[in-house]
């Protein structure tokens, strides 16, 4: 079972020539994730979301404060999804997938094939990503994250950049390979209705990266985004942000 | 009266077969323009020698063309060629060795990139010509004038893609093989090398046809053999028909070298660039 435990989180950026003041992006954030649960970390920008996940995947250092990541008492695995799909460009879609796995072979093929069927790509496996559309592109990220078996799984605003449509298909895969494969998620999206979705758990950031409100979402699964009790939550998330007085309107999909 | 209208399938397999035709056509009118080009080459070179020069001063295409098939036939060719190959192909790979740890220095070391951007700078723009001359007075007639000649010339241009091709590394793909934990070693063989050949066989190619010109330069001035001592000889027997016939020879051998490798590499290494992923022939 895998833990993430964040105590008194902190990132301050130094000041740079562009931008003369330093920033706070956490400030001091502790929060704790046990077990297999999907959590969503919502806040406007400049609330530390992706610096938050960076520091999980150990691509960023924390000015103070600590950052957990354990399965069984060991150093987890990490699987990432990013805002884009971040492939090489020259590599086809199955050795992209074969980039991020320690071992070469045909059994690591045929969990790459398995995933990529997973996410609904099983006959692109020899393309180039510029081959592909960028929804195509993303649901290869995707099913990359979930090849490297991770013990938890990083997800930055993965449907930020897709239009709506294709964002509520890549929902729906995603929401379909992890009520299959249960993996710890933490979630990060500045999106009420995706977090609403597909999270168990959303904590609410406010700027300067400090946690305000962490709300369990008790709804029955697989979700859908126009399900009554989905949108009644998705209404109670937005109410408790306009109580935080956010800056940042968070809008809902109709 | 009543118009034959084509089912959907219909109408796009058409569509598909004229646009194929129609691609069809155009590569064949590229190729057609381009040996048409050629062709005037060749006639004008026949205009000015029989009508502006003496056959003494330029010698007829065909003249040309005969005198460089009999060279071919020649032992002395290949013995030549050997040597100038050799020599270039020498200091081309040595220029290539110095343009990895240059490259890199420009690349991630601010302070080597001043130092180093202007020094390259500077060597382009020496004259070639005068290493040549200097190769001379400093090794005298060896095989080693032309080989560090081509090192020296050539080293700039591919050191410059090199950085060039390192330093527009997407930053992102970096921060991803760190999360999935890669090694430094996976990161150079999988982004960084990758990322850059391209821009570097750009700078290859163009270095190499400069190495080629030096290292022949270098041969007219200080060599016991190769293709540019045997220009010289040409030269001071006043023999054109035979300098020309080295010199068509030498284009060939540049033509067939960018053709046969060089292109053939370069599709290879871009065939993710295209939309069809290479497949197309």
């Amino acid at each position: 079972m895998a833990t993430v435990l964040i105590e008194n989180l902190t990132k301050v950026y130094p000041p740079t020539l562009n931008n003369p003041t330093q920033v706070q992006a956490l400030g001091g954030l502790s929060m704790s994730i046990t077990g297999n649960v999907f959590v969503a970390v919502v806040g406007p920008s400049g609330s530390g979301k992706t610096t938050l996940l960076n520091i999980v995947a150990g691509v960023e250092r924390a000015t103070a404060g600590s950052v957990r990541a354990l399965q069984e008492g060991v150093p987890a695995r990490v699987g990432y999804v990013f805002q884009e799909p971040r492939l090489l460009p020259w590599r086809t879609v199955v050795d992209n997938m074969l980039y991020v796995q320690d071992r070469k072979s045909d059994r690591s093929r045929r969990e790459a094939e398995f995933y990529l069927q997973m996410v609904g790509l099983s006959d692109v496996a020899d393309l180039y990503p510029s081959q592909l559309s960028g929804g195509m592109q993303q649901r290869v990220g995707i099913a990359r994250a979930f090849l490297v078996n991770p013990d938890v799984l990083l997800l930055d605003e993965p449907f930020s950049h897709l239009d709506a449509l294709t964002g509520r298909s890549l929902r729906d895969y995603m929401q379909r390979i992890w009520l299959q494969t249960r993996k710890t998620a933490l979630f990060v999206t500045h999106d009420v209705t995706e977090a609403v979705e597909l999270a168990d758990r959303i904590v609410m950031l406010r700027p300067g990266g400090t946690a305000y409100d962490d709300i369990a979402v008790d709804l029955p699964r697989p979700r859908r985004h126009d399900d009554p009790a989905v949108r009644d939550m998705q209404d109670e998330v937005l109410r408790r942000f306009d109580a935080m007085g956010a800056a940042v309107r968070f809008g809902a999909h109709a | 009266m009543s118009a034959a209208v084509p089912s959907a399938p219909e109408a796009t397999s058409a569509h598909s077969v004229r646009e194929l035709r129609r691609a069809v056509r155009r590569r064949w009118g590229f190729r057609l323009s381009v040996l048409l080009g050629w062709a005037a080459f060749v006639g004008v070179w026949y205009v000015v020698s029989l009508y502006l020069l003496t056959p003494q001063q330029l010698p007829q295409p065909h003249v040309v063309a005969t005198e460089a098939g009999e060279l071919l036939s020649q032992r002395d060719f290949g013995r030549n060629f050997q040597a100038s190959i050799l020599r270039v192909v020498a200091g081309f790979l040595l220029a290539l060795l110095a343009s990895v740890g240059l490259g890199l220095l420009i690349a991630y070391n601010r302070w080597w990139r001043r130092f180093l951007v202007n020094t390259l700078l500077f060597l382009v723009s020496v004259p070639t010509v005068s290493f040549a001359i200097l190769s001379l007075l400093v090794l005298g007639v060896s095989p080693m004038g032309p080989i560090l000649n081509a090192m020296i010339v050539t080293t700039p241009y591919i050191t410059m893609n090199l950085a060039q091709g390192l330093t527009g590394v997407d930053r992102r793909l970096i921060v991803m093989s760190e999360a999935f934990g890669r090694t430094r070693a996976q990161m150079i063989t999988g982004i960084l090398v990758p990322a850059s050949l391209l821009s570097v066989l750009g700078g290859t190619r163009l270095a190499f046809a400069v190495a080629w010109r030096v290292g022949l330069l270098t041969e007219v001035f200080a060599s016991a053999d190769g293709i540019g001592l045997q220009i010289r000889r040409s030269f001071e027997s006043y023999d054109i028909r035979g300098m020309l016939a080295w010199a068509l020879l030498f284009i060939v051998i540049m033509l067939l070298i960018e053709n046969l490798v060089f292109r053939q590499l370069e599709r290879l290494l871009s065939r993710w660039r295209s939309p069809d992923g290479g497949a197309a022939p």
